[in-house]
């Protein structure tokens, strides 16, 4: 039986990774189809210089810096404060927001903005996906710090604030400290989940809000030629590099 | 401490973001599928103003983020059979024809079209439309929309993912008018393509030209502008006018209520409807345009498409679309509901 | 401390019930109300939408959602047990294995499905391969079918049944699996009577966090589905967008998490600490 785990990890491994990896091949073909026809970075080229696509980019970067920012600090003093005394409905408020389908957030979000537009004269904007991504980021960063934090000694920081710490002093030096590992998984989680949505960001965009997963989309439907190769190369390798990066970090500290 | 400046800088840039360059601003709501490169940057040029143009994939998409009636959008280009019911949802601004010089400009027959007889309401500007894209070396071209339900094209078609298309095609077919609503002709044509569905290899838009110039579909119903850009890429292609009759749809430029800039949507307006605008799109992105003086500039390759200009008798077998009473559009959406599910 | 603690969790109670309970609240209003002429919402209060589910159209399509949800979900069980296995024999490799799993996952979904409609086009990999190899003279029909859409899901939620089977196998002893070797049990025994039952917990956890996702999904079939499959997640932003019928497609979404939650909860009420 050993030796059929073993290969059926081996052909299951290639199966996670193999598409991707055939995307990034294929993103150096020099021919538009799945014919070989050498090496080019033509279509990286092509990417480069289609300025819809850069500006997506950086309402994508922009977007999910502020939303992982945001729902980094939120999510981290909601798992502080429950780890010191639980709540059940918040708890439950966290995972009805982690649970329910992309589809149906999405949904609610902009029912909830077209409302409140009527009485407000507002727009869906940037501001509106920003608040939508800091949304559904939230739950995520709060269990995982708050799984985090469930391993750690409660009575640390009370000895802190015996020897005369005060409540947050005691939370920075002591708590903390060990927590930032978690903290940073926890934002790269919030990060990479927004600046990949596409579902809830293309029900609540506006005007200016083009990201770059809507680009994607677009392209993808339109019968995907080689650019989303290389864009989708790209993105995953600079993602990935940042995981890798922030693992070795954690090893590190 | 370092968590406080975390926020700080990204919540200055974001008020930096909010103020803009000054600029008058223009946002522009158009077709995804052909918006030629030089037509925005020459009018940013020549009044200085900047536009902010967005794109969708369809007129459904268009109206949800319009609906509102708060989008931001200035200018859009819903289909003319979106015409009607766009101005009943009190989503339109009466257009200003003094500020629309070069109106008389249009062909004659979208000069006082069905939709809008007086121009009140919207600019004609680029029209087409649907048939049939067919590759000749797969199989022999179909001529009739009742071709597409024969089993020597089985899994190698594809219909467009649009249930005014899919049953127009089914109408067509059975003899009936394109726009035919009532019940009875509803259920025919939704039987028909019921029975067609086991053939389709996928209900697709643009995605399906991809497919037809990669060789792996020996025919798709489409528009005649994406079909007129697969035959670029793959000159062997064909398009196809059904012989019982095919749809015509004129996308028009409509000013929206809500607009704080009607002035300037109504020169952008103006602005499309010059000749070598025009001629620049339809060259570019191969799309009918209305306005007659187009022909003066346009080079003969693109004059001769017929995918652009049809000839009169075929242009006669065609039948605008019309937009659906609320009661049948409601049973057409559960019919195409059904006809995904089954 | 009570009064810092409120502090310290007011910004995250606030963002939920901005983005969580006052949607669902205008959802559930939507819900009853009534779609104007061509669109929008207007008032005739009226229980139709609600009634309009147990339509056998829209009823079979959340039941069909179900039921490929489900399918997705026990494959990816099946598949990801050999995995999960064998990471817990991978020795000082554990983490490396770990993150490999993980890897995809940090890749968007639209990405990794686009690379699935990539390979599965009839001029795409697999066809091109099948066909050089001579296995076959014409392309398979790959993409644009529930084989695809199964396919897609399996594979974007594969991880997420491989990390919580890992940590429940990770805990077990290995002395129990020689104590059932030493009674006599084959290998494939001792699985099925000591291996699989102690995991359970794993498989529980494992089998909420696929199920539930596949459920709402909508990006997968509308990529790999061709137009032609519909499912909950389709049928749902249709009313939102080309149908425009926003009262029943708030009724839908409304049904839609009335059983996640109901799920949600059995769960929770199963195991003794919270879910997560």
């Amino acid at each position: 039986m050993r030796r059929w785990v073993a290969l059926s990890a081996v052909l299951l491994y290639a199966f996670l990774h193999a598409p991707l990896l055939v995307l990034a091949l294929f993103s150096f073909n020099a021919g538009r189809f799945t014919v070989w026809e050498g090496f080019s970075l033509r279509w990286y080229e092509e990417a480069w210089r289609d300025t819809r696509l850069i500006e997506a980019a950086g309402n994508s970067l922009w977007i999910a810096a502020a939303a992982t920012v945001l729902a980094t600090v939120a999510g981290t003093l909601c798992a502080y404060g429950l780890w010191k005394r639980g709540s059940k409905p918040l708890m439950s408020g966290l995972a009805v927001s982690l649970v329910t389908p992309e589809i149906v957030t999405g949904v609610s979000l902009l029912a909830l903005f077209q409302w409140l537009f009527r009485y407000a004269g507002l727009q869906l904007g940037m501001h509106t996906v920003i608040l939508a991504h800091t949304g559904f980021c939230l739950a995520f960063v709060a269990l995982v710090v708050l799984a985090r934090l469930r391993t750690m000694d409660r009575t640390l920081e009370e000895a802190a604030m015996d020897l005369g710490a005060g409540e947050w002093e005691a939370f920075r030096r002591v708590t903390l400290p060990n927590l930032a590992p978690a903290v940073v998984s926890a934002a790269l989680l919030a990060f990479t989940i927004s600046f990949d949505d596409y579902v809830i960001t293309s029900l609540v965009a506006g005007v200016d809000t083009e990201t770059l997963p809507m680009v994607l989309y677009a392209m993808a439907r339109r019968g995907g030629s080689p650019v989303v190769n290389a864009i989708s190369t790209g993105i995953a390798a600079v993602l990935g590099a940042g995981i890798l990066l922030s693992e070795a970090l954690r090893k590190r500290a | 401490m370092k968590r406080r400046s975390l926020i700080v800088f990204p919540a200055l840039g974001g008020l930096a973001g909010c103020l803009r360059t000054g600029r008058r601003r223009l946002n522009v709501f158009h077709w995804s599928n052909y918006i030629a490169p030089g037509t925005l940057p020459r009018f940013e040029r020549e009044t200085g103003v900047e536009v902010r143009l967005g794109t969708y994939e369809s007129n459904e998409e268009m109206l949800a983020r319009v609906l509102s009636g708060n989008s931001g959008w200035d200018v859009a280009f819903p289909s003319n059979y979106f015409i009607g019911p766009m101005r009943e949802l009190g989503l339109l601004a009466p257009l200003q024809q003094a500020r629309l010089p070069r109106l008389d400009g249009l062909e004659p027959r979208f000069q006082q079209p069905v939709w809008d007889p007086r121009l009140e309401w919207c600019v004609p500007l680029y029209w087409g439309s649907s048939g049939i894209l067919a590759n000749p070396r797969l199989a022999p071209a179909p001529e009739r929309y009742a071709d597409l339900w024969e089993l020597r094209y089985a899994r190698r078609i594809t219909m467009l993912d649009d249930p005014a298309e899919v049953y127009g095609a089914a109408l067509k077919k059975l003899g009936l008018p394109l726009n035919a609503h009532a019940p009875e002709q509803l259920r025919r044509a939704h039987e028909e393509a019921r029975r067609q569905k086991p053939l389709l290899r996928a209900y697709l838009n643009a995605e399906a030209r991809d497919l037809m110039v990669a060789g792996e579909l020996a025919a798709c119903q489409t528009w005649a502008t994406t079909a007129q850009q697969a035959m670029i890429a793959a000159p062997h292609l064909r398009f196809v006018y059904p012989r019982e009759g095919f749809a015509l749809y004129a996308d028009c430029g409509v000013v929206l209520r809500e607009s704080k800039r009607k002035e300037l949507a109504h020169e952008f307006l103006d602005y499309l409807l010059r000749a070598e605008v025009a001629a620049e799109v339809a060259s570019e992105t191969f799309t009918a345009t209305a306005v007659r003086a187009v022909r003066d500039h346009l080079p003969v390759e693109v004059l001769a498409m017929e995918t652009l200009f049809p000839p009169a008798e075929t242009f006669a077998r065609g039948e605008w679309f019309e937009p659906l009473p609320p009661a049948a559009q409601r049973l057409r959406d559960r019919l195409w509901t059904e006809l995904k599910a089954s | 401390m009570s009064r810092s603690r409120t502090v310290a969790v007011a910004p995250a109670a606030a963002l939920l019930i901005a983005t969580v309970a006052v949607p669902f609240v205008i959802l559930a209003s939507y819900s009853f109300q009534s779609r104007g002429a061509y669109g929008g919402v207007i008032p005739p209060w009226t229980m139709e939408n609600w009634q309009r589910l147990a339509d056998p159209l829209y009823a079979g399509i959340l039941a069909r959602s179900f039921l490929v949800a489900a399918l997705s979900t026990a494959l990816c069980l099946f598949l990801a047990f050999p995995l999960a296995m064998a990471i817990t024999r991978g020795g000082r490799w554990k983490n490396l294995l770990l993150a490999l799993v993980m890897l995809p996952f940090w890749t968007s979904l639209l990405i990794r499905t686009y690379a699935w409609m990539f390979l599965l086009r009839d001029t795409g990999l697999v066809n091109t391969w099948l066909m050089r190899m001579g296995l076959v003279n014409e392309p398979l029909p790959l993409l644009y079918n529930w084989g695809a859409v199964v396919l897609g899901l399996v594979y974007a939620h594969l991880p997420f049944m491989v990390l919580p089977l890992y940590s429940a196998l990770e805990r077990q002893e290995p002395q129990l699996l020689e104590a059932a070797a030493d009674l006599g049990a084959r290998d494939w025994q001792a699985f099925w009577r000591v291996t699989l039952p102690l995991a359970a917990p794993g498989i529980r956890s494992g089998v909420l966090l696929v199920f539930i996702p596949c459920v709402g999904t909508y990006l997968i079939p509308d990529l790999l589905g061709g137009g032609k499959t519909i499912l909950a997640g389709t049928l749902i932003q249709n009313q939102f967008t080309a149908a425009r019928d926003w009262p029943f497609g708030a009724a839908l979404s409304l049904a839609l998490m009335s059983v996640v939650l109901v799920l949600l909860w059995l769960e929770a009420r199963r195991s003794q600490e919270a879910l997560l």
